[in-house]
């Protein structure tokens, strides 16, 4: 986290693009929206805020490719790897540690960002003022809401960490990756599965991409609490997967390293 | 007792050859053509506990891969190594325990950090009691003289100031054999005489093994006392630095100013540089006697003034790694180890 913060600046460029997608997209869903109050059981609150939401992964834990691509390609791995420790694991708390900075500058703008363009989200601005049991929900909502953010970001680290070791055998990787992203962005990002035609809907629940960020952004506004649960279990049933997925790619990929030079 | 044993170790990595021609590129994607590169064919050689042993070799003769493997970051393509009784492909994890390693050319601690805070994580990595930690990164701040350092962020270290945190922080956790991958490159003359001082304390105080390669023969001189030359990927010497040292004592710099201009030339031997009343002279103890040169030198006028200088250690290296091959290499390293009995009768003039 505090190599992270050396540069505070950086944070701008995230900040500003995700502040105006934010902005761009309210707009859409205002021309999508216009002649009719609901698409798919989302209202065009709930649209907006779900983009919201399902952002925050992407803005937050999208960049781990990058980083372990390049640590893999410039032979650095080679050092890393003289030092008692899970590679995996050590590399999961430095990049997702460093990243729970951003991705929570990230949620507060957006927070932001979506009471300032839409209004309170859905659930809260339809039981104000809040009383007791509303307050235990909303707080329950909050709670499934930052595991869930939690769980797709690792899931993402995990999938992306284990993209970013087909270096190991190949030397130009950045077409998986870039397949990947297409698909998680498509599936859950830009828009709620519930919006996909049902044939596609129900082979992506199946797939890790909604849980990436679909599984957030549905906590956020359509929370109920047996859904969160169902939704926060199958996230982490893809988090084992993709660990487990990881870890077979390195040990395979590990040992075809090939690092030539000092 | 051992602590490393390289045993036939080589390794071999295939790599695309890039393709020439029309729709080649095309072609290499479902036919690749690879070729293998014999990185390290088949090294031996043993480095007894608390040794300070230089690995040498020009740029590609294997060096870093060699390390690499003993470190278990590489896995051997064949013949096997032990360091510290482990297997390092095995023992990767259990190994960096107590395995140490500084690389001049890549830095290990984080970059934007202070290096005290690279201390902590170290700490925790290498899962060192905190007041142990303490009194580890305390001893090695003033052995290093890192005080004035220690919160400033690495990026805004320069070489020598980062190099110095690099070694201080690969003895952290008290390693039992230090791996030094060319540790002072790109030093300037007074940080790299700090470098080297610091390593010979080290090895001295914490008893640890040293296993050095550098291009720097300073640094081979003042740390080490045995030297093993890799070329074209296979051991072509390995011997101490004393004998090391003997090979270079064949060769002899004779150097003379006379008063008066006078005939330079000698019978059977030449000036390499002269001037109107000054010459040097490049004079093989194997062929002639130094004797028997300075006096024919000094026959030939008034001497103002006569220098003899060892030839560097640095020019016998350097031509055992001008040779085409492992072998030839081999061959010209003990012809130059061999002293032959002198004849100087041409320089009596």
């Amino acid at each position: 986290m505090s190599e992270r913060i050396a540069y505070p600046g950086n944070f701008a460029g995230s900040m500003f693009t995700y502040a105006l997608f934010v902005f761009i997209f309210s707009r859409v869903w205002a021309g999508a929206y216009a002649g009719t109050t609901e698409i798919a059981g989302y209202t065009m609150s709930m649209a907006v805020w779900y983009f919201i939401i399902a952002e925050i992964p992407s803005f937050g834990f999208g960049r781990f490719f990058w980083t372990l691509s390049r640590d893999m390609k410039s032979g650095q791995v080679a050092y890393l790897l003289a030092r008692p420790y899970d590679f995996i694991w050590y590399n999961f708390a430095e990049k997702l540690g460093g990243s729970l900075i951003e991705a929570g500058i990230i949620l507060v703008e957006g927070l932001a960002v979506g009471f300032a363009l839409i209004g309170l989200p859905p659930a809260i601005a339809s039981q104000y003022p809040v009383g007791f049991a509303s307050f235990a929900l909303e707080t329950a909502r909050l709670g499934f809401l930052i595991v869930s953010l939690l769980l797709a970001g690792a899931l993402n680290y995990f999938l992306q960490m284990a993209i970013a070791m087909t270096a190991f055998w190949l030397e130009e990787n950045e077409a998986f990756y870039w397949i990947f992203q297409k698909f998680a962005l498509v599936v859950g990002t830009l828009i709620p599965i519930e919006f996909l035609p049902e044939k596609a809907a129900r082979i992506a629940v199946w797939t890790p991409f909604p849980y990436l960020s679909y599984a957030p952004a549905r906590i956020a506004v359509a929370f109920s609490l047996a859904e969160a649960w169902s939704l926060v279990a199958r996230q982490a049933l893809w988090v084992v997967l993709a660990l487990a997925l990881a870890k077979v790619v390195f040990a395979s990929g590990s040992r075809r390293l090939s690092v030539n030079g000092g | 007792m051992t602590a490393i044993t390289a045993d036939r170790l080589g390794k071999t990595f295939t790599t695309r050859v890039r393709p020439s021609g029309r729709f080649s590129a095309a072609r290499a994607l479902f036919k690749p053509e690879l070729r293998q590169v014999e990185a390290v064919k088949g090294v031996s050689f043993e480095v007894e506990e608390g040794e300070l042993v230089a690995f040498l070799g020009p740029n590609g003769a294997g060096k870093s891969t060699t390390i690499k493997m003993l470190m278990g970051i590489l896995q051997p393509s064949e013949g096997a190594a032990r360091v510290l009784g482990l297997d390092p492909t095995r023992d990767r994890v259990e190994l960096s325990r107590y395995v140490g390693a500084v690389f001049g050319q890549k830095s290990q601690l984080w970059f934007h950090l202070p290096p005290s805070d690279s201390f902590r994580l170290l700490g925790a990595i290498y899962e060192i009691d905190e007041d142990d930690r303490k009194w580890r990164e305390a001893e090695l701040v003033e052995r290093f003289g890192l005080a004035p350092y220690m919160d400033v962020p690495v990026r805004k270290l320069s070489l020598g100031e980062r190099i110095r945190c690099e070694i201080a922080a690969s003895l952290l956790p008290s390693p039992l054999v230090l791996f030094l991958d060319e540790p002072t490159i790109g030093l300037d003359i007074v940080a790299k005489r700090e470098i080297r001082q610091l390593l010979a304390e080290a090895a001295r105080i914490d008893d640890t093994t040293i296993f050095l390669t550098s291009h720097d023969m300073g640094d081979i001189e003042k740390v080490c006392k045995r030297a093993i030359i890799i070329h074209h990927g296979e051991v072509v010497i390995d011997e101490s630095m004393k004998d090391l040292r003997h090979r270079a004592l064949a060769l002899k710099y004779v150097g003379v100013r006379y008063a008066l201009p006078v005939n330079l030339d000698l019978p059977g031997l030449s000036p390499v540089k002269r001037t109107a009343l000054a010459a040097s002279y490049e004079v093989d103890t194997r062929k002639h006697s130094l004797a028997e040169v300075v006096r024919a030198l000094a026959s030939r006028g008034e001497l103002e003034d006569i220098t003899i200088e060892d030839e560097p250690l640095e020019n016998v290296i350097a031509s055992i790694y001008a040779t085409k091959s492992g072998t030839e290499a081999q061959a010209f390293g003990s012809q130059r180890g061999k002293r032959e009995a002198g004849s100087g009768e041409l320089l009596h003039a």
